[in-house]
């Protein structure tokens, strides 16, 4: 499944770069996130907490990032698994400067299995969307403290 | 209060809408089904399932939750390996047959593919427990739909079979080729029948019971065929038949998907023979959904050849069937009943069918209410309205043109077959008639001129019942009754066939009252206990009647001679007649009653010649042939330009199915029948993505038809009876499915073919239909 959108965050480009790959700011910013430990260069293991229809599980999984070009985009990569099922994606992360700070245009793919897809996929796109919403409505004020 | 239907000489009870007996316990909340059964001591089952559709299993780790409190058991495929596999009961030239495992061993064929199992003391602490099995998956590639699997290049479902086929069946009769040469017109249409997902109301559920005294296993299961689990669960659990107790409660629909032999009934009895205690499973709905066997699962490619003047001259299919993973108890057979069925009810004798049988990593597919006749009537309907449309004829007419007469009959077919009995032109009569069809033309012309789109679809269909003489089944084909005459003269009907839905606990009450001149309150019919009845094949394929029927129809002939015996010693007479449920002496006219001759017979103070006390009469029959019901369907619909919504303005059901025994349970079969192909025609569909999973796991993503939703339905009834028995039965249970989906699409097609639109693949969805509306009728 592709999920695609754009979302402005009232930084600087560098500063909006530097923000999106750090470990601690992003375990306060992503919904549900319950621990973000840096495992490796670039990698990260994860748990959290998804709600989804009439199934919410704990996940744990690996977050990668990869393909960085400073200030400009970067890929992350996700795994995860969790008793509700698994999910994989993949999506680029480009950023631009513009009046109001950076814009953070994304592009994904996600590929979801187990209970999580036989329920709730007709949800998934829209409950990735409200996710990303308020990752980063919370990016925004963590960012500016 | 509804005065209740009695029996009289002159007004039998066969043929009169007598109320199911069976209902009072269902519509109360009286009834025992799996989940109601409680015993001392029961444990708790939970499986834990694969989310993947392919995947090895690198390792699985029980140890968190067999330390949980409470937890008294979990095993895992290495534990269970020496269950024999889950049997497949068809056989095919060059089946590929995978070894089952009851769970999976080191690699998961689909998604829902059961890898452990833990075992509680209570409900909730299994399935909590459940979740603290970690399986360390590698996930594969996988591969969801049928062509794509047979294409160069697929995942390989099973590694040893890369090109994922199971099997190639070719079958043919007569000179298709010869027949396509001379035509004057041929055309070709793929037309699909998409995976169902059969969705009883009840979903499946064990209860097993070791008894370590006597070395025993009773299995309670929600099945159609007791006997059959019970052969084949001892066979693979290991045990003597004659120590193993198969006992069906209640079902809450079976559809053909209890007509199987599943993984999780030899699981249960494996768990509880290693436990020594009794333990329950109860299937989730989400389980159902993936676990239980779906139906359909059709790509065909069909060609008709006719003349111009309508005459059909051949038929081609090249069919391939989505088998999903395994096969379960008759997967591979489903298909090759399309074939049989393929000639439909028309005169035609040239046919060649192709099989591919396609393994996928999907839930296998099995028999679904009509079982490869609805997949081929929905072919067939389809291919002759295309014919029609292309010369222009009339759907009616071309269909009157190519109907077998009914002077043709025993009439064989291309395929092998030998049909019994029809005037196929009968119930498609009836139904113009009851529609008003040239009215409905004039008002569509009508409708047309206002831009409104209303369609007109027929279907006359044709049905292969009675499953079946034994040489065609791959377990035995006959049916099995018991009457005994209590010694107070109350009758006891132990059938066989078990059903589960169909009231025959009505309708062979009606028969042995009839046939005993008793009151039919007089009469219990037991069913679906493997210690109290004897073996029976089960309910399947619109045969419980039409089979069994005739076993009680002649065990109550061999009855009837044993009563006029004591009736004679008893009136000291050489000449005595039994009717109404009295013996009478035709040179005195003394009387005797059934409870008297009964009682004397059990008491046995004196015994007529050569006849040893009781009254109690067995019957094993195997039919000559299968039925062959027929009938037509008429459907008016509507569609809404702007929003494709389908509209049913009637639906007219004209169903011959030989003699009828009990009106008001037949149109309830059709009723149910045409609920199940509405929700083929419109709404149901088992989606998978390209990865294998299954998208509509819910009863929230699957549409099945509600209430609200069913038309009102005209219905109404030919009988033609069936020489193949003597009560002329043909059988019901699928005839509404069959008759319905291309009634429907036909009449969809019909109001969209303005718009050049000459086919559309179920389900109907308004977005589908839609979507054709605004490309003008390109689908």
């Amino acid at each position: 499944m592709k999920i695609s959108g754009s979302h402005t965050v009232a930084l600087g480009k560098e500063r909006a770069y530097e923000v999106l790959q750090d470990p601690a700011i992003l375990a306060r910013c992503i919904p549900g996130c319950e621990s973000l430990d840096r495992i490796g260069d670039d990698e990260y293991q994860m748990r959290m907490k998804m709600v989804l229809a009439a199934v919410s599980g704990q996940f744990a999984g690996k977050v990668r990032i990869a393909d960085q070009s400073p200030c400009d985009s970067f890929r992350l990569i996700v795994e995860g698994s969790g008793k509700a099922g698994f999910m994989k994606g993949e999506g680029l992360l480009r950023l631009s400067g513009i009046e109001e700070g950076t814009q953070v245009d994304f592009d994904g793919d996600v590929q979801v299995g187990g209970t999580i897809a036989s329920v709730g996929q007709r949800l998934i796109d829209a409950t990735a969307k409200l996710m990303i919403k308020r990752f980063f409505a919370k990016l925004a004020d963590s960012a500016v403290e | 209060m509804t005065p209740t239907i009695t029996r009289t000489k002159a007004e039998p009870l066969i043929g009169k809408r007598v109320k199911r007996r069976e209902d009072p316990r269902l519509i109360t909340g009286t009834a025992t089904y799996v989940d109601d059964i409680q015993m001392p001591g029961m444990h708790h089952a939970c499986i834990i399932r694969s989310p993947h559709a392919a995947a090895r299993i690198r390792g699985i780790n029980v140890s968190a939750a067999k330390e949980t409190p409470g937890v008294v058991a979990v095993f895992t495929g290495e534990d269970a390996k020496g269950v024999g596999p889950v049997p497949c009961g068809a056989s095919l030239p060059g089946l590929r047959v995978p070894h089952h495992y009851i769970l999976a061993l080191d690699r998961v064929y689909f998604a829902g593919h059961p890898v452990a199992v833990v075992v509680a003391t209570d409900k909730y602490i299994a399935r909590d427990a459940a979740d603290l099995v970690e399986v360390d998956y590698e996930e594969l590639p996988a591969v969801a739909d049928p062509e794509k699997a047979i294409a160069e290049g697929a995942p390989a479902v099973h590694p040893e079979w890369p090109d994922n086929v199971a099997f190639n069946f070719h079958q043919e009769g007569g000179d298709v080729n010869q027949a396509f040469a001379e035509a004057e017109v041929v055309l070709k249409q793929r037309i699909t029948s998409q995976r169902l997902i059969p969705t009883p109301m009840e979903t499946r559920g064990v209860v097993a019971e070791w008894k370590s005294g006597d070395k025993s296993l009773t299995v309670y299961s929600s099945t159609q065929i007791p006997h059959l689990l019970r052969t084949l669960l001892a066979g693979m659990l290991g045990l003597p038949e004659h120590k193993t107790r198969v006992v069906t409660p209640e079902v809450g629909g079976g559809f053909g998907c209890k007509l199987n032999v599943y993984a999780e009934e030899a699981l249960m009895g494996f768990v509880a023979m290693k436990i020594g205690k009794p333990v329950k499973w109860i299937e989730s709905r989400r389980e159902n959904y993936l676990c239980t066997i779906h139906g359909r699962g059709h790509v065909d490619y069909f060609e008709i050849a006719a003349k111009r003047d309508g005459t059909i001259l051949g038929l081609k299919l090249k069919l391939i069937q989505d088998l999903g993973a395994y096969h379960q108890l008759l997967t591979p057979a489903i298909p090759t009943l399309s074939v049989l069925m393929m000639p439909g009810l028309y005169r035609f004798r040239n046919i060649s069918a192709d099989i591919v049988g396609a393994f996928t990593n999907c839930v296998p597919t099995d028999a679904y209410r009509g079982a490869g006749r609805p997949e081929a009537t929905h072919g067939i309907e389809r291919m002759v309205d295309i014919l029609a449309a292309e010369l222009n004829m009339d759907p009616a007419e071309i269909r009157m043109k190519n109907f077998i007469k009914p002077d043709e009959f025993p009439f064989a077919t291309a395929t092998g077959l030998t049909y019994d009995s029809g005037e196929y032109d009968k119930p498609l009569r009836h139904a113009l008639e009851v529609a008003g069809y040239q009215k409905l033309r004039a008002e569509q012309a009508q409708a047309r001129t206002d831009g409104r789109l209303m369609g007109i679809g027929l279907s006359t269909y044709g049905e292969i019942c009675a499953f079946g003489p034994s040489p065609a089944t791959p377990a035995g084909g006959w049916e099995s009754a018991t009457v005994k005459i209590e010694p107070s003269g109350k009758v006891t009907v132990m059938t066989g066939a078990s059903p589960h839905g169909q009231g025959e606990e009505t309708t062979f009450a009606q028969i042995a009252a009839d046939e005993l001149g008793v009151d039919i309150d007089d009469v219990v019919v037991l069913h679906g206990d493997t210690a109290v009845v004897q073996y029976g094949i089960g309910t399947f394929g619109s045969r419980g009647t039409a089979v069994g029927g005739p076993a009680l129809y002649y065990a109550l002939q061999e009855l009837k001679v044993k009563i006029k015996k004591f009736g004679a010693m008893l009136l000291d007479s050489d000449d005595v007649s039994f009717e109404d449920g009295v013996c009478t002496c035709n040179h005195s006219g003394r009387t005797c009653t059934l409870a008297e001759v009964s009682g004397a017979a059990h008491r046995a103070m004196k015994l007529p010649p050569d006849t040893p006390p009781g009254m109690q009469a067995t019957y094993f029959w195997e039919p000559p042939n299968f039925t062959f019901p027929f009938g037509a369907h008429l459907v008016v619909t509507e569609v809404d330009r702007d929003t494709g919504q389908i509209q049913i303005k009637r639906y007219v059901a004209v169903d011959d199915c030989g003699r009828i025994i009990n009106p008001m349970i037949v149109d309830g079969q059709v009723h149910g029948g045409v609920a199940q192909g509405l929700g083929q025609a419109l709404y149901e569909q088992a989606v998978y993505d390209e990865n294998g999973q299954l998208l509509s796991g819910e009863l929230t993503d699957y549409a099945i038809p509600k209430a609200t939703m069913m038309p009102w339905i005209e219905s109404a009834h030919t009988e033609t009876p069936s020489p193949v028995n003597p009560l002329g039965v043909k059988g019901v249970g699928e005839a509404g499915t069959i008759g319905c989906s291309p009634a429907v699409v036909n009449s969809v097609v019909d109001a969209l073919s303005g718009l050049g639109v000459r086919h559309l693949d179920m389900p109907l969805t308004p977005e589908k239909i839609w979507a054709v509306i605004q490309k003008g009728g390109q689908a």
